[in-house]
C-alpha cells in the first residue's frame, strides 16, 4: 500500500522569525498582518495566554498588560526564502511531492513499502530542524486525509516525536475518536454544522456510518470520498489540496500530448487564469507551482507524474511573471518519452490576514518605486488643487483620517516591527560577534 | 534539538588539517555531472545551498584564526560540529562566531574558544540553553 505524508511547518510565521532569534524560544511571539493591523501568527506560548487570531494590534497591550509578547511585522521576503528552504529538503527526502500552501506539502511514499515511515518522518523533521530551523509536524497515513489529521496529532502531542504515523486500524479509531468533525479534510463548516445536529462530533462517528446513511443524508460526491478516505480508501487527486489553501488551475488535455512546446500553450492558459484570480482576489503569490502527470489508465505505456515550483522573491498576480515562472517549474519537471495527460499550474499567496484589506503594491518592490513616484506628483496636484483631488483607484484603502479623507498611501503601509531580511539582502545579513 | 556530536581527539588548533580533507570532499561530487561547465562558487563549494546562511564578522575575536572585522562567514546549518570546528552559535542575545572545544564534555560542559589571546573563551554548562547556530565552511575576505 502506498502512504501519504503530510509535512506541516509549526507556526510557519513565527518559526521563521525565531530562526535568527532563539532567545524567543519559549516566549510569547506574535507575527502581525501586513499593514501591521492584527495578529495572523501566534506561537503556542502566545496562544496558551489567550491571544486570539485576528486580535487587533492596538488590542494586545490593553488584553494584556505588563506582559511581555515579542511582535513583528510580517515580513513576507524572510518567510518565502525559509519556506523554500523546507520544500527544497522535502522534495530530496521524497519520492514525490506536492507543496499545496506556503508551509504545507505532502509526498507520495511511493515505492517505500520496505521503508520504516515512522523514521523517515522523524529523520525528515530532524533535517529541517537542523538545516533551516523550522519546526515541522508530519502526519503518515494511508490516505491523505488520514495523513492530515496525523499531522494534526503529530503537533498537538510531544509523544509522537513530530511525526504520527498511522499505520493500523486500531490507530486510525484512537485517531479519529479524538479528531473534531469540523477539523476533517473536505468537511468544512458548513456540512460539520449539519452533523452536529444529527450527534455525529467526532470523526469517528462519521466513518462509522454506512456508505447508504452517507449517500442518502447528503448525496455529494465530496463527502462520500470524505468518509472513504476517513476509512482507508485513497480517492483524494493528488491536486485536491493545493485547490483549497491556494489557486490552482488544472485540465486534462483533450489528447494525450509527449510535445513540450504543447504542454507549454497549455500551462500558460492555466497560469495566466491564477494570476487573474489572485488579481480578483486583491493578492500576490510568492511560490509557483506546476505539476504534469500522465494517463493512469493506460498502463501500457510510461508513467510519469511530477510537480515542481519556482519561487518568487517579490511576490506578484501579473499574467506575464506568473506564466513566465509556470513555464520554468514546467521545464524543471518535463521529460520527453511519455504521452501526458493532465496538467496543472497552482499559485500560492502568503496569508495576509483576511480581515485587513490588502493592497498588492505594498510587496512589490518595483511596483512600489514607482508607486512612491506617483505618489509624489500626487501629492503635488493636490497640494495645488487641493486635497483628494486625485487620488489611486487601485488603492481601496479603509483607513480613513478623522476628517474622514482617505489614508496617502505611503502612510498606510506600516511595517513597524520588520525583522531584517536576514537571507536575501546582504545589509541585512546576521552580525557574528 | 541539536546535538553537538563529539569527536574524542583533543582540541586541535592546527586547523589546516582539518578543513583540508573537507575541501577536498567539498569539491568533486556535485561538479562531477558539470565537468565541461565552468567553475562556479555557488555550485560546486555551497554543499547544502538550503542550509546555507551568510553572516558578517563584527570584531577581532578570531584574528588568529585569520577571520577578521568585516570578513564575511558561509554557514551550513546542516553540517555536524565537531570538536575544533568554527561554529555560529547564539549566546547571552547575540550571534557569535568561535571556535568549538568539546573536550571538557566529560566533565560536563564545552567551550566557544576565541583566536585572540584578548579574549576569555565562552564556557557553557551542561543545561545552560544552548545551540550550536551553523557550522562556518568559508569566510570571504574583501582585499581592497
Amino acid at each position: 500500500m502506498t502512504y501519504f505524508a503530510v509535512v506541516d511547518c509549526d507556526n510557519c510565521y513565527v518559526s521563521c522569525e525565531r530562526v535568527f532569534r532563539p532567545d524567543l524560544n519559549g516566549k510569547p511571539v506574535v507575527v502581525l498582518s501586513n499593514n501591521d493591523g492584527c495578529v495572523v501568527a501566534r506561537s503556542n506560548e502566545a496562544k496558551k495566554m489567550g491571544i486570539k487570531a485576528g486580535t487587533p494590534y492596538f488590542k494586545l497591550a490593553q488584553q494584556f498588560p505588563d506582559q511581555k509578547i515579542a511582535v513583528f511585522s510580517s515580513n513576507y521576503e524572510l518567510y518565502g526564502d525559509l519556506t523554500a528552504r523546507v520544500m527544497t529538503i522535502i522534495a530530496q527526502q521524497a519520492p514525490e511531492y506536492f507543496r499545496y500552501s506556503i508551509d504545507e506539502a505532502f509526498v507520495v511514499l511511493k515505492g517505500m513499502e520496505e521503508v520504516d515511515l515512522k523514521a523517515w518522518g522523524e529523520n525528515l523533521y530532524k533535517r529541517i530542524k537542523q538545516g533551516v530551523g523550522i519546526p515541522v509536524s508530519i502526519g503518515i497515513a494511508p490516505t491523505k486525509t488520514l495523513a492530515k489529521m496525523a499531522s494534526h496529532f503529530a503537533k498537538h502531542y510531544k509523544g509522537y516525536n513530530h511525526c504520527c504515523l498511522i499505520d493500523n486500524s486500531e490507530k486510525r479509531k484512537k485517531a479519529l475518536k479524538l479528531y473534531p468533525i469540523d477539523e476533517v479534510w473536505g468537511i468544512g463548516r458548513r456540512y460539520a454544522a449539519k452533523l452536529d445536529s444529527l450527534g455525529i462530533h467526532t470523526a469517528f462517528d462519521f466513518a462509522e456510518k454506512s456508505r447508504e446513511w452517507i449517500n442518502a443524508t447528503f448525496n455529494k460526491v465530496v463527502v462520500l470520498r470524505t468518509w472513504r478516505e476517513l476509512n482507508g480508501e485513497d480517492c483524494v487527486p493528488n491536486d485536491e489540496p493545493a485547490k483549497k489553501k491556494s489557486i490552482c488551475v488544472s485540465r486534462s488535455f483533450p489528447g494525450m500530448i509527449g510535445d513540450i512546446d504543447q504542454i507549454k500553450s497549455y500551462i500558460a492558459n492555466y497560469a495566466a487564469r491564477c494570476a487573474e484570480k489572485l488579481r480578483k482576489q486583491n493578492t500576490v503569490a510568492s511560490v509557483v507551482g506546476v505539476f504534469i502527470s500522465t494517463n493512469p489508465f493506460r498502463e501500457d505505456l510510461g508513467q510519469y507524474n511530477n510537480f515542481a515550483e519556482v519561487n518568487l522573491l517579490t511576490p506578484s498576480n501579473s499574467s506575464i511573471t506568473i506564466v513566465k515562472k509556470a513555464t520554468e517549474a514546467l521545464e524543471k519537471i518535463y521529460r520527453t518519452g511519455f504521452q501526458y495527460k493532465r496538467a496543472g499550474v497552482i499559485v500560492m499567496s502568503m496569508d495576509t490576514g483576511g480581515g485587513i484589506q490588502t493592497n498588492f503594491l505594498d510587496y512589490d518592490a518595483e511596483q512600489f518605486e514607482k508607486m512612491k513616484r506617483l505618489d509624489k506628483v500626487l501629492d503635488r496636484l493636490n497640494k495645488v488643487n487641493g486635497t483628494e483631488t486625485v487620488i489611486l483607484g487601485s488603492q481601496q484603502f479603509r483607513g480613513k483620517d478623522s476628517s474622514g479623507k482617505a489614508t496617502r498611501f505611503a502612510d498606510a503601509i506600516k511595517h513597524e516591527f520588520k525583522s531584517p531580511n536576514y537571507t536575501t539582502r546582504w545589509s541585512d545579513i546576521i552580525e557574528l560577534m | 534539538m541539536k546535538s553537538i556530536a563529539i569527536l574524542e581527539s583533543g582540541f586541535d588548533k592546527e586547523l589546516e588539517l582539518q578543513i583540508a580533507p573537507e575541501l577536498r570532499a567539498g569539491f568533486p561530487s556535485p561538479a562531477e555531472e558539470y565537468l565541461q561547465d565552468s567553475l562556479d562558487f555557488n555550485r560546486d563549494l555551497i554543499k547544502h545551498p538550503e542550509s546555507t546562511f551568510y553572516g558578517r564578522v563584527i570584531g577581532d575575536s578570531m584574528v588568529d584564526a585569520g577571520i577578521n572585522d568585516g570578513d564575511i562567514a558561509v554557514i551550513d546549518k546542516a553540517r555536524e560540529p565537531h570538536n575544533g570546528s568554527i561554529v555560529v552559535a547564539y549566546v547571552n542575545n547575540e550571534f557569535t562566531i568561535k571556535y568549538l572545544d568539546t573536550t571538557h564534555k566529560e566533565e560536563g560542559y564545552i567551550e566557544l574558544r576565541p583566536a585572540n589571546p584578548k579574549y576569555k573563551p565562552i564556557r557553557i554548562d551542561e543545561g545552560d540553553d544552548f545551540e550550536v547556530w551553523g557550522v562556518v565552511v568559508y569566510t570571504i575576505k574583501p582585499w581592497n
